[in-house]
Formats: C-alpha cells, structure tokens, sequence
C-alpha cells in the first residue's frame, strides 16, 4: 500500500493504511530520535549563550561531537562511512536539533545541503576523498549558491568558471550569506561555464585552502547568530578538472534536487521549535496570574495555544506523510533524487508550512509571556529571532508558493499528472448538493474534498482567463498554493486521525483545520471570483466558497483542544 | 567470565503521567531505561574495556515491551540480552527469575541500579545476592576489579566506605560511578541485530506471599492554586482546602 505519486494530492485520497505517521515510527528511529534529542538537550542548549557569541571553535566542536555519534551519517552511503539510514532518520534528527536555534543551521549547512550534493552527484573518487571526513566532520561543508546580485533568481549567478586548455577550470565570483562560511572546509560552489551555446551553470568542489578562497567578515544578523554567515569571495582559483560536480551545465538540476531535500528538513526544524514554542506557551500560562488568576484559563490565551496545536498537529502530520512517501519510493528502488523530486510540490509546501507555522508559534509564544518575552532574559526572545531566517532561505516563501501551482501545472502539460480531466469535471461536482453526514471525521473529509474541488475549479478558471498569461498573475497563484497546502496538510491530519483510531482531541484539531482550511477557501474563492469571471459565473463562485463553510462550533473546540494542551504541559502526542 | 545486568524501564522523565480510574496509566508514557541502571551498563563496558575478558549480558523481568529498553543497553554496548516475560509483582519475584538467569548463564558478577527511578525501591539487588547467596554491595560509586576481586567505594549510612569484595558478588550502581555514553548510530544500528532471547516465565510469588489487589493510588492534579500573598491566610485557606475538598483527615 502506498501513498499516492507525488502532486496528486488534489486528485484523491489514500487509505489511511498507506501514509506514514509519527506514531508508528520504527523502534530503531525512535531510539535515533532520543540521541538526537539527549544530545541538543545535554550538549547544546547549555552553551547556547556561548555559540550566539560565536565563541572560537565551539560550533566546530560540536559539530565534531555530534557527528561522533553518527549524527551526520544518516544519509551517507556505508561504503564512506555513513549509515545510509532512511530518509526518516535524517527528519528525526533535524527535529531533534529545531530547538538550538543557529546550530541547527550549522549542522544543515554540513550534514543536508553541504554533504548531499556529493552524495548524490559525486564521482566515485570524489565520494570517496570527502565523504568519509564530512560524516566525522574533520571537515566541514557548505552550499554556496546565492550571489550579491542572484537570490531567488539563482539561475542569474554571476561567478565564472572558464575551462582551461589542461581541463581544468579557473573559478571567479562572490557568494552571499554562507552558511558555515567561517570555518567550513569545503564548498559547494555554483558557477557559470562559458559554453559555446552560452553560460551554463555547473558545481564544482572548491576547498577553503586553495589559493584566491577566501571569506568576508561575519554578518551581523537578527537571528541565528551563533550560525556562521558570511560571504565567500573566489579570486582566480584554480580548479582541478575533476572537482567538477557532475558535469558542465547539470548545476540547476543539482542545485535544486539538494534544495527539495533542504525544504523538508527545514520544516523539520522548524517542526521541533514549535513543539518547544507551544510547551513554553502552555507552561507560562499555567503558571502566570493575572486577574486572580492563571492566564491561561482566559480564552484568548486558550485560542493561541489551540490554534498553534492544531496547526503543529497538522503540517507534523504532513512533514512525516510526505517522507514516509520518499522512503516508500527509495525501498522500491528509485533513487533518492529521484523519489524527492517527485514530491517536490509538498516539499515546498512543507517549506512554506512549516516555516510559516514556526513564525506563528513565536510570535503567540512571546505574546502569551508579555514583557518577559520581549526581555531578552528568556529563550522566547531568541525563538522568535531565530524564526525568521526560515522564510527566506531554501528559497523564499514567495518563490517556493509559485513552485506550487507551477510545477503542478507543468505536470499537466507533460501527461504526469490528470489535472486536466479533474479540472474539467470540478464545476459540475461543485454544485451537486452535500450528502448529509453525521460522523464529525467524515464531514471534515467532505469539507476538504469540497476545498479540493474549490481549487481545482478556480485553477481551471484561472487557465481558461489567463491562458500562457498565468505565470504573471502571481497573486492568483500564490492564493491556489495556499489552497493547495491547506489541503494537503488537512487530508494528514484526517489520515493519521484515523490511523490513530480517532482520539478525541486528534478528531477535534482536524474539524478546526478543516474549517479554518474552508474559510480560508471561500476568502479566496471571493477574491478570484471577479477576477477570474464576471456576472452571474462570478457570483456562483464566490458562493461555492461560502457554501464549504461548515456550521461548526470553533470556539468549543479550540477551548478542548487549549485545555488538553495546557493540561499535558505542551503538544499533544498520541503515544511514542 | 560473564557479566550480567539487570535493566529496567521507567517513563521518561519529560513524559507526562496520565491518572485513570485512580491508577497510574502508563499506555501512553514513553519508557526508557532508567537512568540508575544507565550506570550500571556504562560499568560493565568499562570493565571490560579496561583489559577484562568478558561478555556482557543485560537480563530484565517484566512486560515484552522491555525489549526496547534491552535494546537500548545493546545499543550502549552489551552484546546480547535475556528477556523473561511475565508480569511479576514484587522485586523479588523479580530477583528470583533474574538469579535464575544468573545460574543458567554461569554469571560471575552481577550490575544494576541502586534504586529504581519510578519507585524508588531498593530492593532488587540485594534480593538477587539474597536468592544467589552471593555477596552485594550496594550504592557503588567506585569500582575496580583485579583478578577475582572487586575494590571500590561505596556509600554507607553517614558516608563513604572502601570495599573489598571476592566474585561472584551483585554491585548495585548510583551517579558519579561513571559518565553513562551515548548509544551512538552505528551503535543503535548494530543493536537491531543482536541476540534478545525471550521466554516466558509463570506468574510466580515470592514463598508465602498472595497477591490480593494491584495497582497504584494516584491522583490527576486538582490544578487548584491558592491566591493569596499573606502566608498566614494562604497556610488557613490551604488547611480548609485539604479539609474540605480533598477530604484529608487532619
Ligand atoms: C542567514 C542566511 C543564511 C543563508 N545561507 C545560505 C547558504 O548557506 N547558501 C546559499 O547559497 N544561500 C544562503 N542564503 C541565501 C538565501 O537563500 C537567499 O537570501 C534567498 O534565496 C533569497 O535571495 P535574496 O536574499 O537575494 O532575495 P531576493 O531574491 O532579492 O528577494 C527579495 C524579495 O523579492 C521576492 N522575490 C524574488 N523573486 C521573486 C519573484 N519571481 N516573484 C515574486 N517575488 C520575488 C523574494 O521572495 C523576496 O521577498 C542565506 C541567507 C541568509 C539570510
């Protein structure tokens, strides 16, 4: 039983059987999880003021001590001294590592986009040479694409690599905002080839020692600053010929393989910082008296750690259907690129989730604890600074919600994915009237097929009005993204509800997606419908999107969910 | 020679403990290793690092679901484990199955935690020296072993004292002992495949002792807080609080 291929999650819905929930983890990755965690819990946060100071060595350090443990091994072949662990391994120790703020952006920077692009693109002798000190982390990785002038467009970059006569290639250029640029070892550097059909972008392994490397100051940053960030200027450097990654011209496909994998393991982190948010939230409200009484039991407070419970339930959901889904692919025998790029679509809506729930946790985190969250006496200061990093790099939140619709559309096109036919039969299921159902589980799966046949109705408006045109009409489709997203991560929810045998509180926060997930459709469906129509088809439009409004009591419901949250001390689990 | 220890599994120290019907509902706790038998795992590995020639043997008594915790001793570094299933009720039905163990392997010492960290009983390790007739000592904090005698020190009413003792002998193990590792990936990996041999045990007691009900007095939090800044009004309220609503005779 598998889950369904990737960018048919507007198209149907798999049995509850076949998606992957964190409650049914394998032992071996729990015990995974539990080092991960004992390690950040006993080996970082009590440094933290240490590392955010950017004391000497330190992250280095504990980069090395981590990757002692086999931390940084997960996903690195045995044959170089890895684990070569499923991909769930790799998410369990990014979670794990959420909570510390700029080290998890360290060790990303090494262990996920520094070490990949060799896993997967390297030669046998490049392999060879570099992996096995990456996973020990003697030696330290970084990712080097984004330049002063190229971000999101980083297809524009700037850096030059001109071939030699001896085959090798001579490297110039500047990157911007490296990760890990302060003392990492070895660089994955983008850079055009001049070709005779023009400048094509290609990867090269370029090490710190070589002459013409060298780094800019440190940045000074509003959060993560115990991450190293810093500019990596390349001046002349000569680059042997086999130290090109891949070959001439495959830079795009490497560069955005090794991102798809980087989206879901930033939500991953930002997945564990949640879970610290909320635990904060709930303990603080507990424990703060105001009016006679804790803060918590006033329901503007409840309201926020419901809604940043229901949202965690959800995209953690999501995050561990969507790799569960990688790995079912891998242990069928695609190859790991392979699988990734197939769920590319809920990598990056993973991305936006993740990052965007993590923001809204901090942010009600710090507001629940007043004055001494904004003090920078508590942690909460620096969660909410540390957030924000997470939705602009791995590509922004803006450019990853255009990936959404675009790369299901371009599916279309190419045959891959039946979103044509559905498109075409979306308006007539829209209208027919909604079977009455009693089961509050089975009306939360009709409101998201209702969302789902909602997007795909306004997707195929939006076509038919703006034609080739689309891709200019952004507004619209980061509001289909948004669509999209909410309808994937509701249908998780419903899924592991179910798997879990439907307890309560579990069934409570899917109905609260769902809805919220339905009044965020009919908002949409008002705004699209005079853009995408006029009249009579306008105004059905736009009634289709209030009709998906379920008649549901939220307030009752988030002051369960709030009440369970603060009775547990934090997120709601559903066993180990 | 053989060394044997005796693990158990307590919720983690962060899992939040659920009350049902009066009793301690455990279903969904995360349980792990206790932390007190951590060192005795931790001390058998360093015997045996230190030159000695043995294999390390973790044994626990109780529900299947111990296999995990066995599998976290194997992931520290033990080299195979022996699990007797049955739900046992007291220690030393417990010290009973883990001394027969200890016969059937021919163990030469015996390592666990000086006291459990859910309970806080002390008992099993001086009832498996009891039902082996070997000696024990308990609440080690320093240990060596030259030829078949063990030094150290341990704690004693009001202090610390030298020991001296010959094999076989039970050492029961406490903090500052040693600094328990990490069950580091390969390790962990490595684990998975390592022998776990389960058997099922009959439910036995102690000679002499019946079993006549069992579970745990507990109660869920009330979540009351006194709202009072004077001392002397907030000890009055509690005293009338304890009094009336949680019917404690005073
Ligand atoms: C702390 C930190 C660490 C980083 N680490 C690394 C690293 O290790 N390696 C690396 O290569 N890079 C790294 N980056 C760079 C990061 O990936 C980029 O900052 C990011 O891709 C955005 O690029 P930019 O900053 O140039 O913004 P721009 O691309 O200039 O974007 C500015 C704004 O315009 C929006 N925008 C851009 N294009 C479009 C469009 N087509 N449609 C709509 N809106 C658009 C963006 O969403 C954004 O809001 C890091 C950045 C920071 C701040």
């Amino acid at each position: 039983m598998n889950d369904l291929p990737g960018g048919h999650f507007l198209l149907g819905r798999p049995e509850p059987g076949a998606v992957t929930i964190r409650e049914a983890l394998d032992p071996e990755l729990l015990q995974i999880e539990r080092l991960a965690k004992s390690f950040v819990q006993r080996e970082i946060l009590p440094v933290m003021d240490r590392l955010e100071n950017q004391e000497q060595g330190l992250a280095q350090d504990l980069l090395r001590r981590a990757a002692a443990l086999g931390l940084a091994g997960t996903e690195v072949p045995s044959a170089y001294g890895g684990l070569d662990l499923p991909k769930l391994a790799s998410l369990l120790v990014a979670e794990s590592l959420g909570p510390a703020g700029g080290f998890a952006v360290t060790f990303g920077a090494h262990q996920s986009i520094g070490a990949l692009p060799l896993v997967y693109f390297g030669s046998e002798q490049q392999r060879q040479k570099y992996l096995p000190r990456l996973v020990s982390a003697e030696w330290v990785a970084a990712y080097a694409l984004t330049e002063p002038e190229s971000g999101s467009d980083a297809q524009a970059a700037r850096a030059q690599a001109t071939l030699q006569e001896d085959g090798s290639f001579l490297l110039s250029g500047t990157k911007m905002w490296i990760s890990n640029a302060g003392f990492a070892d070895l660089f994955t550097v983008f850079a055009q080839v001049p070709t005779a059909q023009g400048p094509r972008l290609s990867a090269f392994l370029v090490e710190r020692s070589w002459p013409g490397v060298s780094t800019g100051p440190e940045e000074h940053k509003l959060g993560i600053r115990s991450s190293s960030t810093r500019r990596l200027i390349l001046d002349a450097v000569p680059v042997p010929a086999d130290h090109l990654l891949g070959q001439v011209g495959q830079g795009a496909k490497i560069a955005f393989n090794i991102l798809n994998v980087g989206r879901y393991k930033l939500a991953a982190g930002a997945l564990g910082a949640t879970k610290v948010a909320l635990s904060q939230a709930a303990g603080y409200a507990l424990q703060r008296q105001q009016f006679g009484r804790p803060i918590g039991r006033f329901g503007l407070i409840q309201e926020k750690l419901a809604q940043i419970a229901t949202r965690l339930f959800a995209v953690e959901s999501a995050l561990y259907r969507l790799v569960g889904a990688i790995d079912a692919r891998i242990v069928a025998g695609v190859p790991p690129i392979a699988a990734t790029e197939e769920y590319a679509v809920e990598c990056s809506a993973l991305k936006v989730l993740g990052s965007e729930l993590l923001d809204f946790a901090v942010d009600e985190n710090l507001q629940i604890h007043g004055g001494y969250g904004y003090s920078a006496d508590l942690p909460v200061e620096r969660a909410y600074r540390d957030s924000r990093i997470n939705r602009i790099f791995e590509g922004t939140n803006e450019i990853n919600r255009l990936l959404i619709p675009g790369l299901l559309l371009r599916r279309a096109e190419r045959g891959t994915l039946p979103l044509l036919p559905a498109l075409r039969e979306a308006q007539a299921k829209l209208l027919e009237p909604p079977r009455p159902v009693q089961d509050p589980l089975g009306a939360a799966a009709q409101t998201i097929d209702s969302i789902k046949g909602l997007t795909l109705l306004l997707a195929g408006k939006a076509l038919q009005r703006f034609g080739d045109q689309l891709e200019e009409r952004q507004e619209v489709l980061a509001r289909l993204a948004d669509l999209c997203m909410a309808a994937y991560a509701a249908d998780a929810a419903l899924l592991r509800t179910e798997r879990l045998g439907r307890p309560e509180s579990a069934v409570a926060m899917t109905r609260i997606y769902a809805a919220e997930a339905a009044a965020q459709a009919g908002a949409v469906a008002g705004e699209l419908a005079p853009v995408l129509a006029e009249g009579d088809e306008a105004r059905l439009l736009q009634r289709a999107g209030q009709r998906l409004q379920p008649l549901l009591d939220l307030t009752a419901l988030r002051r369960r969910v709030a009440l369970e949250v603060l009775d547990r001390g934090g997120p709601l689990g559903f066993g180990s | 020679m053989k060394i044997l220890v005796a693990v158990r599994q307590v919720p983690d120290a962060e899992s939040r403990l659920e009350v049902s019907e009066g009793n301690l509902d455990l279903s969904r706790a995360s349980l792990v290793l206790d932390g007190m038998d951590e060192y005795a795992v931790e001390e058998a590995l360093l015997l045996r690092e230190a030159g000695l020639e043995a294999e390390l043997i973790a044994v626990a008594v109780g529900a299947a679901a111990l296999e995990e915790t066995l599998r976290a001793a194997l992931a520290m570094g033990l080299d195979r484990a022996r699990l007797l299933v049955g739900e046992l009720a007291d220690p030393l039905a417990v010290a009973r199955a883990v001394a027969e163990v200890a016969r059937d392997e021919q163990a030469d010492l015996i390592l666990t935690g000086s006291q459990q960290s859910d309970w806080d009983s002390q008992a099993l390790g001086p009832a498996i020296a009891a039902c082996l007739g070997w000696p024990q000592v308990s609440w080690c904090h320093a240990l060596q072993l030259d030829g078949g005698v063990l030094r150290g020190r341990h704690d004693v009413e009001g202090g610390s004292a030298a020991f001296e003792v010959a094999l076989p002998a039970v050492v029961t193990t406490q903090q500052g002992l040693n600094e328990p590792r990490y069950p580091t990936l390969p390790n962990i990996r490595r684990s998975r495949s390592k022998e776990v041999r389960s058997e099922s045990i009959p439910v036995t007691l102690a000679d002499g002792w019946q079993l006549v009900a069992q579970g745990s007095a507990a109660k869920a939090r009330l979540g009351q807080r006194i709202a009072v800044s004077d001392p002397q009004e907030a000890a009055a309220e509690l005293l009338s609080w304890l009094e009336q609503t949680a019917k404690v005779r005073l």
